[in-house]
């Protein structure tokens, strides 16, 4: 039997990518998102529901391991994000990225780890951002969030490791996706320049570092947050 | 999706004597009502506790297709904690079942 892969928002952008690169490898995937896909394998199981909404994954994720199987991986793609400037943010916006990126996720992972660790093996892979790292103005709320994300990655690393559940983080460069495409140009320009390598990034930069961490052999590592672009 | 307590119960007490035997610990295997599930006079430790609450979670899903979450706000903000006994985690399931039928 073929492993099964949960992936958070797969309607577009890198969830749809990761999603097409597991399938075209032989994976199963279940995934998630807002509103309908159109992505279209017998092994890919859609859901449409809110990853803030706790009952809904919770359902969601039994119904997964009771009508396809159990879990073995889950990436955790879905987020949001704000731009605006540090005095105009609206304390909604605050919660609203939070409960998305960080409450979203970490109800993602507790739920698929209950089920790993009964196969005593699991990895769980969470998107994080440069924008941590960088602390990028203009995204005071998204970058916070993202080092939520990458502490919670590490401390669930220690919780996780002794049931045999890896748990990795990736900080991708901007990639040019909807979540992108609002940001002003100059952002963007100054971003890149603060890199190692100098570009835009890509998903296939992603699905390699998401390869790396899902790799059974990869079992020794974890609580690790990967930059891409030689962000440090 | 109802359930009444002997049903819950006999769940529980499956749950319960399955980890005893996993665990080698002969007062979980042959656990009643009455055992304690943690503290000082429990055989359960803290990892204990986490997997058998988890195994209660996934043994509701699968057999019952009810899909409720044990370690929810109302358990932890309790004086007296749900899952100091199998009496009280049982009472308490069933309280959870209750609600979330209403909700329905």
């Amino acid at each position: 039997m073929s492993k099964l892969a949960l992936i958070t928002g797969t309607r577009k952008g890198i969830g749809r990518a990761l999603a097409e690169h597991l399938l075209e490898k032989g994976w199963r995937v279940a995934g998630c998102s807002r509103k309908k896909t159109d992505i279209q394998s017998a092994n890919y199981h859609h859901y449409t529901l809110d990853v803030a909404d706790e009952a809904a994954v919770v359902a969601m994720i039994r119904s997964i391991k009771r009508d396809i199987g159990p879990i073995y991986a889950l990436i955790n793609n879905a987020g949001i994000a704000s731009m605006n400037h540090f005095l105009l943010t609206p304390a909604e916006t605050c919660r609203s990225v939070f409960e998305t990126n960080i409450t979203g996720s970490f109800i993602c992972m507790r739920e698929c780890a209950k089920q790993m660790s009964r196969q005593k093996k699991g990895r769980i892979v969470n998107l994080s951002s440069i924008a941590a790292p960088l602390n990028l103005e203009g995204e005071a709320v998204y970058a916070a969030s993202k080092a939520a994300l990458e502490s919670l990655t590490r401390t669930a690393a220690k919780e996780l490791g002794p049931l045999g559940i890896t748990v990795n983080a990736i900080g991708p460069t901007p990639i040019d996706t909807d979540l992108t495409r609002t940001v002003p140009r100059e952002a963007i320009d100054s971003l890149v320049q603060q890199q190692a390598i100098q570009r835009l990034g890509t998903t296939q930069d992603v699905i390699k570092c998401v390869d790396f961490f899902l790799d059974e052999e990869s079992d020794f590592i974890t609580a690790q947050t990967l930059y891409l672009g030689g962000v440090a | 999706m109802s359930l009444e307590r002997k049903e819950i119960a006999a769940l529980v007490l499956k749950t319960l004597h399955e980890l005893g035997e996993d665990l080698e610990k002969p007062d979980l295997a042959t656990g009643d009502e009455t055992t304690r599930l943690f503290g000082a006079r429990s055989s359960l430790d803290s990892m204990g506790l986490v997997n058998f609450i988890a195994d209660i979670e996934e043994r509701l899903s699968d057999e019952h297709q009810i899909d409720i979450t044990l370690a929810n706000q109302s358990a932890m903000s309790r004086t007296h904690s749900p899952f100091r006994r199998v009496a009280s985690c049982i009472d308490y399931i069933l309280e959870l079942i209750t609600e979330a039928e209403k909700n329905e």
